[in-house]
């Protein structure tokens, strides 16, 4: 820690805000309080963070990298013990009862909800959703249906004032994406090309930096817009006036969070003073963006950082000891514990669960070379022991060949203890992202404050390549009217050979993803347009830089089966089993062939040129406000729903049958042991391509992992150092007997906290449904002994 | 050249130390009942493949390998392909490769010398413990091929660590004395053993002998109890340790029993004692003596035939002679925390030893040993005082030797840092007992200001072989962990009998 004395620097206050007040001809009146900024800031290193908004600055200035191990870490106070344990009651008993609780009275908005507590006396850090935990909030923002049949499925009923109303005079996300829908874009919705498309609810996957309220209070971010605002000049375009209207919307949204906190007694029109405050503010900021918008995956950032300075800045003035420095962590972790959402029971089906991704990136290197391990970093992870595990908050580990290796091993050895945590190649997004960006979601690494995605779900090509073969006809989904074929993508000619040849094949594939890129395009700039206008998620773009960068994410699902398929076709000899209609609805194989998951070029090539040449199809085509165009190999849990959703394929895999979850090799084609598969999954590429993420889920029961706790942590360790060095993106760890899986399928109450690593996310095991925990008992687990 | 390979397993975390890749050889001799992969046991069929490719595979997987890890031979039975073995761990060797085969001990003897060698983990199968029972579990008549492989390491090269092992079949070997059994017929290699491991059988195989149509000659056997198994393993463990305890003792009192005085060994015919004394007068060593003093110098230093095998002078003995080589070969040499000889210097004719010892008046620390029968001239201490204290040419001598001698211990120093891990993880902790140990009502306690890198550094073991061993200790109960930086000791004895 540093201790050079703000006054070193700065004399007075005046320069900080000459700086802020140079050249501008609007202002005449401070918004903020200068004084206050100067006492809160009181031991920080100054810098351009100081003069500006700039949290990274303030960051690489002031943190104190911890080259240490774990044993400085202490266990929860009573306090946390007694919050958790009233909360873990309430969890469990949501789960048993499949029940859940709804304000019916009023929608979803930063300042709607009056202050709720779980025991008001016992919390450091306080406010809720609600008026009370885990009652979830309406939003019809996003679609109206949503909500109504979420409320239908757990007997309920909103106010039906309040409806009438709503629909009386407002529009929603939804209703504008189907006004604008053509029939092209619904029909490859409803045979299940594209699938998860964020048209019915929030979109999410946008990380406000939520830093930006303890380091600076909502006055002088609230001043910095309204100055935004003002120096947007120009003509009145269609994109200035837009961005004119969201500007105010943000400033509204700002007076809404200050509101809002006011009522739980936190002054956040100034910056946090201390550790318990800023730990405070931080969350407030992310509780306003979860009261105002039910996004499917809304992620915290990267804070541990963040938070350690301000930690570490009051263990040296012995204001707090490490167990209150603990306590303000884990009370922050309860918290972001009973984030939840209004879902329908078939959204939670799809994702198995009732995730809400509140994803947290841990470690991680500097642009300098200095590890951004901090004591926070442990504490955090710490919380999995202090609490239990828990699915939430989605806790990824950015991990890089130069990460401390006591950090490496204690993550490690939590995977063990936990398989609650992800880990993520620092090393490859680094160079892209610089050192100060997050993880939305799974995979997705974005600038905090900086960038922002539209989330486009993902194609399925899989059917995409039965397409190729069936001329375009879905080989399952009939007309509901004819009862005909549906010919979902035009100008493909059926194949009619007895033998499928590759070359064919392939061309024929090339033009299905082509025109499936289009139309994807087409209808992700759809939603994204409507989103933008009935659901804008004022909140967390307040907590953005005004000129924010923009991704569109764009997604594929089935890749494993895709590879084997034209493998299969390329190296054995693949007989279509066609029916009276010319659709191949099973096929002969004879012969042997290579695939994906043996580390084998023959077959993981062709992986990663259907992959290439899909992003590449999709870039042909200009995103909405000129967005940037990424992909993922990540299908969350609806690797199970595209299953069955998908006619039998040429590798094998027979109708309904789920595919492999993200990038992971199909079940059971992996023959040479889990390294292999790592291997394969290693060559997929990043840079360029999956830039918005590839998943790859990893279970091993302990007994091969290593003979005794110290050797699984070693060998662990080591398999993800060999991972992540061959330029390998993402790894779930799940350190389970298969035993134990069955058991708590049989016997859920044994069993009420279990928590996996699926996709690239966690989930309570007893809140998946039979046909997910089976997906997962069945997926390859790696039990060499 | 060609290979059979049945199968690989790209991560194989415990058949042997580290990450490692498994290839597994097609073909084995032996026939046991509990044989889970039975498919690999014909000789004939699997995949062909050059020590080339296997070479390739690795590469594939080194950066998994961290700093133990590396390439694993399982089969069937490794050895049973001699030549394709041996020139796949060359190649692997000549890259700097861990390498370790697991084997029964039954193939071509003819390339053990060329495989041996170039094993750094050896993982010995122990069927069972008498040539019946082997013949019973194995189909095989072959209890003395076994004992005549492992009898023949040493011969054989093998300068690795060995791990036992031995499938616990309920009703054959579940049981106190069968365990007895197994460490008594582990002693010949007791010195190289870093782990003994139980691994409780199990029916996961069975289903392979329906495939394969091969009767299945444990059926209706339950799979063996691991929890019984695992307090076998801590037991076989316990006693272990006390045999090489054991061992010591006995080494001790037989070397004791080889210390005679030199008087008694004096050399008896006075021919032959002049004879010597004219040759000595030649040695440069007495040059720089004066004719006069000569006489004296002869005349009081004692001739003796010592034999080979027996000693000389021993650790502690204080100095009472210079000893000089008159003809043949003495060993000196020190008896290691793992009781492994360690020789640092081989003496011969002319050579002399013992002239420091004099000059600083420190007993001796080492043990000299005769290697072939040897006369040996013992100039008493107060000549030596006399006649070579104040002479430049024997100080000078002594000089040279010494630097050639701290040469050699250097290097030394670079040897000794692979011996036997668990005696030096339990030689490290014993220290760490002594120096700050605090005994407490669980044990003894130590604070540790090192990490698992220092600790690994201050014993000369690798991080992951000391995170490895500990695990290893908690597991037999010898230690409890306390975070990363506490460790308390709950039994000093059996820590000691890897050691003392």
């Amino acid at each position: 820690m540093n201790t050079q004395s703000w006054d070193k620097y700065m004399p007075s206050t005046a320069h900080i805000t000459s700086f802020f007040w140079k050249g501008d001809m609007y202002m005449k009146q401070n918004l903020f309080d200068r004084e206050e900024m100067a006492k809160a800031w009181e031991g920080f290193v100054p810098g351009n963070w100081s003069e500006e908004i700039d949290v990274r600055d303030f960051i690489q200035k002031n943190y104190t990298p911890y080259l240490g191990d774990q044993s400085f870490l202490e266990g929860p106070t009573d306090d946390t013990k007694s919050l958790w344990n009233k909360v873990d009651e309430m969890i469990q008993e949501e789960v048993r009862s499949k029940t859940i609780k709804v304000d019916l009275e009023r929608f979803s908005g930063i300042d709607n909800f009056a202050p709720g507590y779980i025991d008001k006396d016992r919390e450091l850090i306080v406010g809720l959703q609600t008026d009370e935990p885990l009652k979830r909030i309406m939003n019809p923002y996003g679609g109206f249906r949503m909500v109504k049949n979420a409320l239908e499925a757990y007997g309920m009923e909103m106010d039906p004032d309040l409806e009438q109303k709503f629909n009386e005079y407002r529009k929603t996300h939804n209703q504008g994406v189907f006004d604008a829908y053509t029939k092209e874009m619904r029909t490859v919705r409803s045979v299940g090309l594209l699938t998860g498309l964020p048209d019915a609810y929030g979109r999410g996957r946008i990380i406000g930096d939520y830093r930006r309220v303890p380091l600076y209070g909502v006055d002088y971010l609230k001043e910095m817009r309204i100055r935004d605002k003002e120096n947007l000049t120009g003509p009145a375009t269609d994109e200035v006036i837009r961005l004119r209207e969201e500007f105010t919307d943000q400033i509204r949204a700002l007076d809404a969070m200050k509101s809002m906190a006011a009522k739980y007694g936190c002054d956040i029109g100034r910056p946090a003073r201390n550790a318990q405050e800023a730990v405070q503010w931080l969350y407030l900021a992310y509780l306003a963006a979860v009261k105002e918008n039910n996004g499917a995956a809304m992620s915290f950032g990267r804070n541990t950082a963040f938070i350690d300075i301000y930690i570490e800045r009051d263990l040296q003035k012995g204001l707090i000891d490490e167990k209150t420095a603990q306590a303000l962590v884990d009370q922050l972790v309860i918290k972001l514990r009973l984030v939840r959402h209004l879902r329908t029971p078939e959204y939670d089906q799809l994702f198995a669960g009732d995730p809400t991704w509140v994803t947290e990136a841990i470690g991680g290197i500097g642009l300098d070379g200095r590890p951004l391990v901090t004591k926070t970093a442990y504490r955090f992870l710490h919380t999995l022991t202090n609490l239990g595990t828990s699915p939430e908050p989605n806790m990824t580990v950015l991990w890089s060949k130069d990460l401390p290796r006591e950090f490496k091993e204690y993550c490690a050895y939590m995977s063990i203890k936990t398989a609650s945590i992800q880990y993520e190649n620092d090393d490859l997004m680094r160079p892209i992202y610089g050192d100060d960006y997050a993880i939305a979601c799974c995979v997705s690494a974005m600038r905090v404050g900086k960038d922002m995605q539209f989330f486009g779900a993902r194609a399925n090509l899989a059917k995409a390549l039965l397409y190729a073969i069936n001329g375009g006809v879905d080989e399952i989904k009939r007309d509901k009217v004819t009862g005909g074929p549906i010919t979902v993508i035009s100008g493909i000619e059926k194949n009619t050979e007895e033998v499928l040849s590759y070359d064919t094949v392939v061309e024929s594939f090339k033009k299905v993803m082509d025109k499936l890129a289009e139309i994807y395009v087409n209808t992700m700039n759809t939603i994204h347009y409507m989103h933008d206008k009935y659901a804008y998620e004022a909140s967390q773009l307040a907590l953005h830089d005004p000129d924010v960068h923009r991704f569109i994410a764009f997604g594929v699902a089935g890749l494993s089966i895709v590879a084997d398929s034209l493998s299969a076709i390329k190296y054995a000899k693949v007989k279509p089993i066609r029916n009276e209609e010319g659709i191949a609805i099973d096929f002969e194989i004879e012969g042997d062939f290579p695939r994906y998951g043996n580390d084998d070029d023959r077959v993981d090539s062709i992986a990663v040129e259907v992959n290439k040449y899909f992003i590449e199809a999709l870039r042909r085509h200009p995103a909405y406000r000129n967005a940037e165009h990424t992909l993922s190999l990540l299908t969350i849990t609806s690797n199970v729903i595209y299953g069955k959703k998908t006619g039998t394929t040429p590798d094998g895999r027979k109708k309904g049958e789920p595919f492999a979850p993200g990038a992971n090799p199909s079940n059971g084609a992996d023959k040479l042991g889990a390294l292999a598969s790592l291997n394969s999954v290693a060559k997929l590429p990043y840079k360029g391509v999956n830039q918005d993420g590839i998943s790859n889920t990893f279970s091993i029961v302990p007994s091969a992992l290593g003979k005794n706790l110290d050797e699984r942590v070693v060998n662990l360790t080591n398999i993800m150092e060999g991972y992540f060095n061959q330029n390998a993106f993402h790894i779930n760890v799940n350190v389970l007997d298969k035993d134990l899986l069955i058991d708590a399928m049989e016997n859920p109450e044994k069993y009420p906290n279990l928590t996996i690593r699926v996709s690239g996310y966690a989930v309570r095991f007893n809140q998946l449904d039979r046909e997910h925990q089976l997906d997962v008992i069945n997926r390859t687990f790696h039990e060499f002994v | 050249m060609i290979g059979l390979l049945h199968s690989i397993e790209t991560m194989g975390l415990v058949d042997g130390p580290g990450t490692r890749t498994i290839f597994f050889l097609q073909g084995c001799p032996l026939r046991c009942a509990y044989c889970h992969n039975p498919d690999t046991q014909k000789k004939t069929g699997g995949q062909e493949v050059t020590p080339q490719r296997i070479l390739e595979i690795a590469r594939r997987y080194r950066s998994y390998y961290g700093e133990e890890g590396g390439v694993t031979f399982s089969g069937g039975e490794p050895l049973l392909q001699g030549q394709f073995l041996a020139a796949c761990l060359q190649l692997l060797k000549q890259e700097g490769y861990n390498t370790c085969i697991d084997t029964s001990g039954f193939g071509n003897a003819k390339y053990y010398p060329e495989i041996l060698p170039l094993v750094d983990t050896l993982i010995l199968d122990v069927k069972a413990f008498d040539r019946k029972s082997f013949a019973d579990i194995t189909g095989i008549d072959g209890f003395d091929v076994y004992l005549k492989f492992i009898q023949n390491l040493d011969l054989y090269g093998f300068k690795g660590q060995i791990w036992v092992r031995h499938v616990m079949v309920p009703g054959y070997t579940d049981n106190a004395e069968s365990m007895q059994e197994f460490i008594k017929i582990i002693k010949p290699i007791s010195r190289r053993v870093d782990r003994i491991e139980i691994l409780p059988y199990h029916t996961a195989g069975v289903k392979k002998y329906e495939e394969l149509g091969i009767p299945y000659r444990l059926e209706g056997v339950e799979p063996m109890d691991k929890d019984r198994a695992k307090e076998l393993e801590i037991y076989a463990n316990k006693l272990f340790a006390d045999s090489l305890k054991q061992d010591r003792r006995e080494r001790e009192e037989k070397k004791q029993a080889k210390f005679k005085s030199l008087k008694d060994r004096e050399v008896a015919s006075e021919a032959e004692k002049s004879e010597i004394l004219k040759n000595l007068r030649n040695l440069p060593l007495l040059s720089d003596v004066a004719d006069e003093d000569a006489e004296t110098v002869l005349k009081e230093v004692i001739l003796s035939n010592i034999k080979a095998g027996e000693y000389i002078f021993k650790t502690g003995d204080l100095p009472e002679f210079m000893y000089l080589i008159y003809k043949g070969q003495m060993k000196i040499f020190f008896n290691s925390i793992d009781g492994e000889e360690q020789i640092f210097y081989i003496y011969t004719d002319g050579d002399f030893v013992g002239g420091l010892n004099l000059l600083v008046d420190e007993p001796y620390r080492y043990i000299g040993q005769a290697l072939t029968d040897c006369k040996v001239v013992a100039i008493p201490r107060h000549i030596f005082d006399r006649y070579f204290y104040n002479s430049p040419v024997v100080l000078r001598s002594i000089l040279v030797k010494s630097f050639e001698r701290i040469r050699w211990a250097e290097e030394l120093i670079l040897r000794l840092s692979t011996s036997n891990a668990s005696m030096k993880t339990a030689g490290l902790l014993l220290k760490l007992v002594k120096r700050i140990g605090v005994k407490t009502d669980e044990g003894i306690r130590l604070d540790l200001s090192l990490n698992r890198e220092e600790l690994g550094n201050y014993s000369g073991l690798r991080r992951e072989t000391i995170t490895r061993k500990l695990g290893e200790f908690r597991e037999l109960g010898y230690i409890e962990l306390v975070g990363n930086r506490t460790i308390i000791v709950k039994d000093v004895e059996a820590l000691e009998a890897y050691v003392l």
